[in-house]
């Protein structure tokens, strides 16, 4: 500011030279003066996820973090999980904070789809960039909100339709299988228990029964030996995530079945990795977590400098084998 | 006279000094303690003292604070209710489920799904009541066993799907804020709250829910039965759990069967910070308010802070113990204060 007034009163008593001089020495000072209040204007970033207990979301915020470490020139980043993943008040007070805070970009995966629509589109009203990675908000609520978002997630039918294909592959027409879903009001799990579904109806397999163990470990070990109890004649698993798989897998142990009943799961969380490597799974679905934060991140970023999306961005997914690891 | 009601019924004599200092030492005690976070979140915690941010605190308690009023009855008289939280998704299930009805205009269904979820919630209320009275188990295996069943009956009711399309006068109702600092949930809190404190202070009912807590046996030597007032208790619980599932709906805008999970335990934390004891006989309602801001006030400022995740219950926990520790010596003080 100094430097302005000071080269607009200089003006009428300077010859050419001089005000050239005065002109960069004041653009100097300007650009000088101006730097630091650049980089104090760096965007605002945060990631509102889901429970960090599951491995899923610990290696989401691993990702980010990593991503974030490496431009802290270009943004500034904060992460939030919830203590359970079904809270999804806890996760509308997380929202509500970041704008308290004026954050530029919040980068979310919604533990509901529907619930959360109403404080993102206030958060949008507010100013804010809303990125919407993992799940997807519901249609008909964004329509109802007035708020018109893009997807930035997996294709979580595809990845199941992958890993049951997998499994109808390796057991033929025929096999019989069961299902352990996911949590039943979870998005994402009714789209897995779909793609299940697809698989069976397309490898022509025999569904002897489809349940829900919550996503966990221990409920699912319990389902599991309930379920070799009630049929004998198990073929093939298929579990909505990898951590009911483990305790699939830890049930077939017990029972001597492990490697004689396929199972396939999805999340490639570490833990399954060996499972799979030793025979003891079949599969799984890598849907990196890790790069879809940093990538909903990115999208942000270029959302603030005029870019806009509409409808689904896809990210990627894979199946992974024995051959993959 | 049972002997509980003579030791309620002590307080109000006394010199007017005496009765100021005995209720500034109940009540201040935690709202000092309300103070004093506030003035450290606003000293260190970035865009904390901030108009919208305690206007956003006060739509974030709302629903704890409307469960903590039933619940402080029910602790007063020595019991406890677990099952509210899933009394709450029950509800919040019932009522979305009525005021999507495309049948119906909104001028109908929205009184209908109050009258509903409160119904609904008394009555599971009552159920927990009476069952704990008719076969003498404690209330915390009843409203253990209600918590599975209505939340079960939450997922039946909703077919596990989250309900969705409220009505927009609903809807504008739970953005509408009065006088810039009032949102209309926070109303409907305090609203809850006074009610609560009024009946506890100034009706016979109240004098019986702190006799009961302090003394049963005597109330029932007296020639009382404290049978109907105790699930009279359970079903003022189920019934602001009720409220505070249509707070929730206020709120959130959707009805969910997973909604409320956890919320039993910030009713009883809020409970116990604002002083009421959890053996019963002794505490108020307001304490319960005061409790109720603490608990969300921590939670919010230690989020501004940009503390991590992991720290916050870390804190929350260590500040519920503390305030029954500082209540006991508060106790203590206030026993030599009456002694005096």
């Amino acid at each position: 500011m100094t430097s302005f007034s000071s080269d607009g009163r200089s003006l009428s008593g300077m010859n050419r030279r001089q005000l050239l001089l005065a002109g960069a020495a004041g653009s100097l000072v300007l650009v000088s003066g101006v730097a630091p209040s650049f980089a104090a204007a760096k965007p605002k970033v945060g990631l509102v996820m889901k429970s960090l207990a599951n491995e899923f979301f610990k290696q989401m915020q691993a990702g980010a973090e990593k991503y974030a470490a490496e431009n802290t020139d270009k943004f500034d980043f904060k992460a939030v999980g919830m203590k359970d993943e079904r809270d999804f008040a806890a996760q509308v007070d997380a929202v509500e904070n970041f704008v308290t805070q004026k954050y530029d970009i919040i980068v979310v995966a919604p533990a509901d789809s529907k619930a959360m629509v109403t404080p993102l589109a206030k958060a949008l009203k507010a100013g804010v960039k809303v990125i919407n990675i993992d799940v997807e908000l519901d249609a008909g609520a964004k329509k109802n909100a007035g708020i018109d978002l893009a997807f930035f997630g997996p294709d979580n039918r595809g990845g199941a339709k992958l890993a049951g294909d997998a499994l109808a592959k390796a057991l033929g027409a025929g096999g019989k299988v069961v299902i352990l879903e996911g949590n039943p009001e979870a998005d994402n799990a009714q789209q897995r228990k779909a793609g299940f579904m697809d698989s069976i109806a397309e490898g022509k397999l025999e569904l002897l029964d489809s349940k829900t163990a919550h996503w966990e470990t221990e409920e699912a070990n319990t389902l599991m030996t309930n379920f070799l109890t009630q049929y004998q004649d198990i073929q093939g698993v298929m579990a909505a995530n990898d951590s009911m798989a483990l305790g699939v897998v830890k049930a077939l142990d017990a029972a001597g079945l492990s490697g004689k009943i396929q199972v396939v799961g999805f999340d490639n969380i570490p833990a399954v990795q060996p499972l799979v490597k030793g025979g003891k799974m079949l599969a799984t679905v890598e849907q990196y977590g890790a790069k879809m934060a940093a990538m909903g991140v990115d999208y942000g970023l270029r959302e603030m400098a005029g870019e806009t999306f509409t409808g689904w961005v896809k990210t990627d997914i894979k199946l992974i084998t024995a051959a993959d690891l | 006279m049972p002997e509980g009601t003579e030791r309620v019924d002590e307080r109000k004599t006394g010199s007017v000094w005496d009765n100021f200092v005995r209720i500034s030492m109940r009540e201040a005690g935690v709202a000092i303690a309300l103070v004093v976070i506030v003035l450290f979140f606003s000293a260190t915690a970035p865009y904390f003292a901030t108009p919208e941010n305690f206007l956003k605190i006060f739509v974030q308690i709302a629903i704890n604070t409307v469960l903590a009023a039933g619940m402080t009855f029910v602790i007063l008289t020595g019991g406890i209710d677990l099952s509210v939280g899933s009394v709450l998704a029950l509800c919040t299930v019932v009522g979305a489920t009525i005021m999507v009805n495309p049948d119906l205009s909104p001028w109908v269904s929205i009184p209908l799904a109050l009258i509903a979820c409160m119904a609904t919630g008394a009555a599971c209320g009552a159920i927990n009541g009476w069952v704990c009275e008719k076969w003498k188990v404690p209330s915390f295996i009843v409203t253990l066993g209600m918590l599975n069943v209505a939340s079960g009956l939450a997922r039946v009711v909703s077919d596990n799907s989250t309900i969705t399309g409220l009505p927009q006068s609903f809807v504008d109702f739970g953005n509408q804020i009065y006088f810039g600092v009032l949102p209309s949930i926070f109303l409907i809190a305090i609203v809850v709250i006074v009610i609560g404190w009024f009946i506890l202070r100034f009706t016979v009912f109240g004098r019986f829910v702190f006799a009961i807590g302090t003394n049963e046996e005597a109330v029932r030597l007296s020639g009382h039965n404290p049978r109907i007032f105790k699930i009279a208790v359970f079903t003022i619980s189920g019934l602001t759990a009720g409220i505070a599932a249509m707070v929730f709906l206020l709120r959130l805008n959707v009805g969910s069967p997973i909604a409320g999970i956890g919320y039993e335990l910030n009713a009883i934390a809020a409970v116990i910070i604002g002083g009421t004891s959890l053996s019963g006989g002794k505490g108020s309602i307001v304490g319960t308010l005061v409790g109720a801001c603490i608990l969300q006030v921590l939670a919010t400022g230690l989020q501004l802070l940009g503390a991590e995740d992991n720290v916050k219950p870390i804190v929350i926990g260590t500040v519920i113990v503390l305030a029954v520790v500082l209540d006991t010596y508060r106790n203590r003080l206030l026993r030599n204060l009456e002694a005096r």
